[in-house]
């Protein structure tokens, strides 16, 4: 609770700094805040006191989501220190937009009531249409934020129908209650299963899950790169937690199960088939999120007691590995003068030998090569698939990662294949930390995988 | 309240929901077939809108205000998102000149 309190007011701190022109400080106050935000999510984890529990519960699933959601906005604060420096005028609103998004990422990790899941949504989805329209006069940045603010509301209407539908069934928004009135039998009613149907289309936009993926591509290539890490990433852990919440709420009915099972086969096939003819690393990236949106949706069809530890355990190391490949991708996009096609990786090796090592461990940890967290993840989901008795569907999973390794690798060979001419790239330290963080970590992790208790 | 809670549950609870279905469907419609941009967001306002008579008629059949309250919080939410939406529609406006939708097409595949 105090850690939302502190990343709200932290927010409106950095706005004030900005109006008093303060650019330097803004980047160090705002990470000095996140890492308070930090330690007081990490005291909630023997829980105390319950503040509003029938709004919010911080227990420990939430306590780890919250943690993993703000040490990769801490991430993308240091790569931004760099990223903004040269790009925009008014930088004080990009960091307090981003903070107030997360602000709503907490919510929706905490939630135990459907007018909190409500909130938690459109706080985090509002600062990011303005986000994604971040270059006011690139067109392209325009019409992803347009596209996606449009395609947000509409599913926020389906969303809220969702909900007045669940109301309608079971006379209340607290999700505990509407637990006690499932259990007497109101699951199999109809309006209740449209109600938690349409609930479900509003999440699978926010996750990207096909047949509601449109936008993401769209929106990853034409927002600015630092916002698309954090879309990528912050947004994406913070609404399979949203999502993960309301199926232990409904317990899965088997019509909402099988929706969601073909939801998760089209996912796989559509993000990693796609991706494979994808030649802009932006849009690329954007497959290779539909993709893993595939997997954790099918950790959240097993509905197990593992669940909330492997979409954690998958959302974070996948957060990492995204974050430092876009900070690679702006080092190399700046060399290319602002072209973001694979082929920019080419020489990479031959320019920082590190930098390509450390780009190869972070793809090999998405494509889910063993001795990368990326494996793990996998072979978690698929053993909470298999244990939950979606044989067919794990085995389709395990081939689908196979077609994605292909367009993985084809990013390191341009890595490290030597071009005609090296580019140069400039590489500041702050740069080289992040991505030598995240390429640390992504091994680390594999190595003492985290299998802490949610 | 009570008077009006009375006053709402004269209509049985099926005419507000074929209603609000049907208001709802309009704004689907409208979204997905008309291609100015400012049609677009009132057709999005209609499906909300549409949302926030079931939960009045819910909460009156219920007899329980939680979901009169939740209307304000759709309420608000919805124009802050208009809010944002608007400027948005206007950062559009300056760089192409048009409100059309079809207007947006340069990000794709």
């Amino acid at each position: 609770m105090s850690a939302l309190i502190l990343t709200s007011v932290l927010g409106v701190v950095l706005l004030y700094f900005g109006l008093f022109g303060n650019k330097k400080l803004l980047a160090p106050v705002g990470i000095v805040g996140l890492v308070a935000a930090l330690v007081l999510s990490w005291t909630g984890w023997n829980p105390g006191i319950m503040e509003f529990p029938t709004m919010v519960e911080f227990d420990r699933m939430s306590v780890l989501f919250n943690c993993a959601m703000i040490v990769v906005t801490i991430l993308i604060f240091l790569f931004g220190i760099d990223y903004y420096e040269r790009m925009e005028e008014n930088v004080a609103e990009h960091y307090a937009l981003m903070i107030f998004s997360l602000t709503g990422a907490f919510l929706l990790t905490s939630y135990t009531n459907l007018l909190m899941l409500f909130l938690g949504i459109e706080i985090l989805s509002i600062p990011l249409y303005i986000l994604a329209g971040g270059k006011k006069r690139s067109y392209r940045s325009s019409e992803a934020s347009f596209k996606y603010f449009l395609l947000g509301s509409f599913a926020t209407a389906f969303f809220l129908m969702g909900i007045a539908l669940i109301y309608g069934v079971t006379a209340s928004f607290d999700l505990h209650v509407i637990q006690a009135k499932l259990a007497t039998g109101a699951s199999s009613n109809v309006l209740f299963l449209l109600g938690s149907f349409f609930v479900a289309i509003g999440l699978s936009f926010k996750v990207a899950a096909v047949p509601f993926h449109f936008w993401s591509p769209d929106v990853y290539e034409g927002a600015p790169t630092l916002v698309t890490a954090f879309m990528a990433t912050v947004v994406k852990t913070a609404a399979f937690a949203g999502f993960y919440r309301f199926v232990q709420m409904t317990g899965l009915p088997p019509a909402l199960a099988n929706t969601l099972l073909v939801m998760t086969v089209l996912t796989l096939l559509v993000g990693n088939v796609v991706a494979l003819r994808q030649s802009q690393f932006k849009r690329l990236m954007a497959y290779s999120s539909i993709a893993h949106s595939g997997f954790l949706l099918m950790a959240i069809l097993a509905n197990g007691v593992m669940t909330p530890n492997t979409l954690f355990y998958y959302t974070f190391t996948y957060a990492l590995a995204t974050v430092g490949l876009f900070v690679v991708l702006t080092l190399a996009k700046r060399a290319a003068n602002g072209n973001e096609a694979i082929t920019i990786f080419r020489g990479l090796f031959r320019a920082n030998p590190w930098l390509a090592f450390v780009t190869m461990l972070l793809l090999l940890s998405l494509a889910g090569i063993p001795l990368t967290a990326g494996f793990i993840a996998k072979y978690q989901v698929f053993m909470l698939a298999i244990g939950a008795g979606f044989i067919k569907t794990a085995v389709f999973a395990v081939v689908m990662a196979l077609v994605g390794i292909y367009y993985y690798v084809l990013v390191i060979r341009e890595a490290f294949t030597p071009a005609e001419e090296t580019p140069v790239l400039v590489v500041s330290p702050l740069n080289w930390l992040v991505i030598t963080l995240c390429g640390i970590s992504v091994v680390a992790f594999a190595v003492w995988p985290l299998n802490l208790v949610g | 309240m009570e008077t009006f809670n009375s006053v709402i549950r004269q209509v049985p609870l099926e005419h507000y929901l074929i209603l609000s279905f049907f208001l709802f469907s309009i704004g689907l419609a409208g979204v997905l077939f008309r291609r100015n941009t400012i049609i677009i967001l009132m057709c999005l306002e209609l499906m909300f809108n549409s949302v926030n008579l079931l939960l009045t008629a819910f909460s009156a059949h219920h007899n329980d205000p939680g979901g009169q309250v939740f209307v304000f919080f759709i309420m608000l939410v919805a124009a802050a998102e208009v809010t944002v939406g608007l400027a948005i529609l206007v950062m559009m406006k300056r760089n192409v000149d048009s409100v059309d939708i079809n207007q947006l097409n340069r990000l794709k595949w």
